[in-house]
């Protein structure tokens, strides 16, 4: 696993030498700032056991904060990147205490983080002179980067290609470092059985808390960017369907895993466009894709490698 | 004392199942609770926890009152609990299992350090003397053969014993165990009185509840028993056993 991995990085940052053409970039960059969402989310969702509806409201709250400090307010973007990020983290510690501390579980924990997710985005929808409403915001400027040489406006392809991918090493390496360590472990006694965990010692409150937090603060890393490439933000961000979009990613993929989320979200960001569809077909063909591997590969297309080696 | 429990008392809504309970354990004893069903046993276990919270009287622990304290903490504390029914982290190995359990002992350790060690792994010395008191601690409990399975593979017998090694590497002062030899066959039982000897020659006190009359006999320094949860005698257990108001309670009134 860990050599395919290393292939897959390598394969990453080689691809652009081959493949110029803008809208296979632009898928990539696209896959790999939804696989940065889904192997955050994962880390919620996966590896704690606790369905999140939050992620994309996270997200959401960020591409907006970044977009108005520099556009309306003229921040640089790498400083609007802070504010937008504790923000993320205080609401996610708010929302996480609440949910946490009344012990909600699975299917009361995920409708509770649908509504405050839900509150944020109408807020957003109707802070007209702040968000510009339904028609959200155009982007224009561009992050720069400092060079020895200058300044270097970070446009075009083959750029936002290694930021993005710079970008999930980021989000990949962070939840690899957490679950490695003794929280993983704590975070897997949660997800098993956590009244066990709580009798062994495990403060189950503040590692779900803190798994939530970490996860929730690294969807706000990828929202910071999204809009930037995009070249707009909307309401739309934060909505329910697009949180969808992130566990379908997920189980897809393969929710034990790390890599998994990575490989969903590749395969649900292409498809679309290797089969022309248009969005009511593309959203029947994802919700038929989910059905399907819940019933049939539960760990998703890595189970199913998993699987066929241990067979063979 | 290292325990001392007074007056403990706890309702659900019109049930009381513990009532007006007292007694106190000193440290290096073996103190055996039975009753028949329905007693207040693990009634009583778990308001020790933690996991349930008395409607009245106090639970001292070393002089500080722990009444109200969350599981995670009465465990930090020193004071563990094992379940009746085997508790397991589903898909787990024996030794992954034993490994969660470890999380007291690194916390102890390095305290916040742990945060160093998400960047830099963990301290080479405490990986080699987690897995030392991993090793010893299966010993102990005849688990060592089987550390790679999975845990749900084990017997019944083996997923108890399990859930004793679990509880020793969290290193109480004082381990909890919930009827540990229901379900148990004759050998089983042979063996965990084995290792529940050993377990208190490494310095552990326990308390243990059972409806087993002839295990805690054996084992059991004193004895406290319960019916309808309140105490009805308590003493040396040969005593208790002997108690015409314990006899009474088990067979009925034609028998005493």
């Amino acid at each position: 696993m860990r050599y395919a991995i290393a292939i897959g990085l390598l394969a990453a940052l080689l691809a652009p030498l081959i493949a110029h053409s803008d809208s296979v970039l632009a898928i990539a960059i696209y896959a790999f700032m939804a696989a940065s969402l889904a192997v955050s989310f994962n880390l919620i969702f996966g590896f704690t056991g606790q369905l999140s509806m939050f992620h994309a409201a996270s997200f959401g709250v960020s591409a907006y904060i970044v977009t108005i400090l520099v556009t309306t307010f003229g921040w640089n973007f790498w400083l609007a990147i802070a504010p937008a990020l504790a923000v993320v983290l205080i609401l996610s510690l708010i929302v996480g205490t609440i949910c946490f501390r009344f012990k909600l579980k699975e299917f009361y924990f995920a409708v509770v983080t649908m509504a405050f997710s839900e509150v944020l985005r109408l807020i957003i929808l109707n802070w007209n002179g702040m968000t510009n409403g339904s028609l959200g915001i155009t982007v224009v400027d561009r992050p720069s980067l400092w060079t020895p040489i200058g300044n270097v406006a970070i446009s075009g392809g083959v750029a936002w290609y290694y930021l993005t991918l710079a970008l999930l090493v980021v989000v990949y390496v962070v939840c690899h470092g957490v679950l490695s360590s003794w929280i993983g472990r704590c975070l897997a006694a949660i997800r098993l059985n956590d009244q066990l965990g709580e009798t062994l010692g495990i403060d189950v409150f503040k590692y779900k808390l803190l798994s939530f937090a970490i996860g929730s603060v690294l969807a706000g890393l990828v929202g910071a960017f999204y809009g930037f490439y995009s070249g707009f933000v909307e309401p739309h961000y934060l909505s329910i369907p697009l949180g969808l979009d992130i566990i379908a990613m997920v189980l897809l993929g393969g929710v034990g895993s790390l890599i998994g989320p990575v490989i969903g979200a590749f395969v649900l960001t292409a498809l679309p466009h290797v089969i022309e569809l248009s969005a009511e077909l593309r959203i029947a063909l994802y919700g038929s894709i989910l059905v399907f591997v819940i019933l049939v590969m539960p760990k998703g297309i890595v189970g199913l490698i998993g699987s066929k080696r241990n067979a063979a | 004392m290292l325990l001392d429990i007074r007056n403990l008392t706890k309702r659900f809504g019109g049930l009381t199942a513990v009532s007006n309970v007292s007694f106190g354990i000193e440290r290096g004893e073996i103190i055996g609770i039975f009753g028949p069903n329905g007693s207040g046993k693990t009634t009583t276990l778990s308001l020790i926890a933690g996991i349930l919270v008395p409607t009245d009287g106090s639970i001292v622990w070393k002089g500080k009152d722990i009444s109200a304290v969350p599981p995670f903490e009465v465990a930090q504390h020193g004071l563990v609990k094992t379940f009746q029914n085997p508790q397991l982290f589903p898909e787990l190995t024996v030794a992954q299992h034993m490994r969660i359990a470890c999380h007291l002992h690194i916390k102890r350790a390095l305290g916040f350090g742990r945060v160093w060690s998400l960047f830099g792994g963990m301290p080479a010395e405490l990986n080699g003397t987690l897995t030392r008191k991993i090793d010893q601690m299966l010993e102990l409990c005849r688990l060592a053969d089987k550390r790679n399975e999975e845990a749900g593979a084990l017997s019944y017998g083996g997923e108890k014993m399990l859930g004793v090694a679990m509880g020793m590497v969290c290193e109480p002062e004082l381990l909890l165990l919930d009827e540990p030899a229901s379900g148990l066959g004759h050998d089983e039982i042979m063996n965990l009185d084995a290792v529940l000897r050993d377990l208190r020659t490494h310095g552990v006190t326990l308390c243990i509840i059972d409806h087993k009359v002839g295990f805690l006999g054996r084992l059991a320094d004193r004895s406290i028993a319960l019916h309808h949860g309140a105490v009805i005698a308590t003493g040396k257990t040969a005593d208790v056993l002997a108690n015409e108001a314990v006899i009474e309670a088990y067979l009925g009134k034609k028998h005493a």
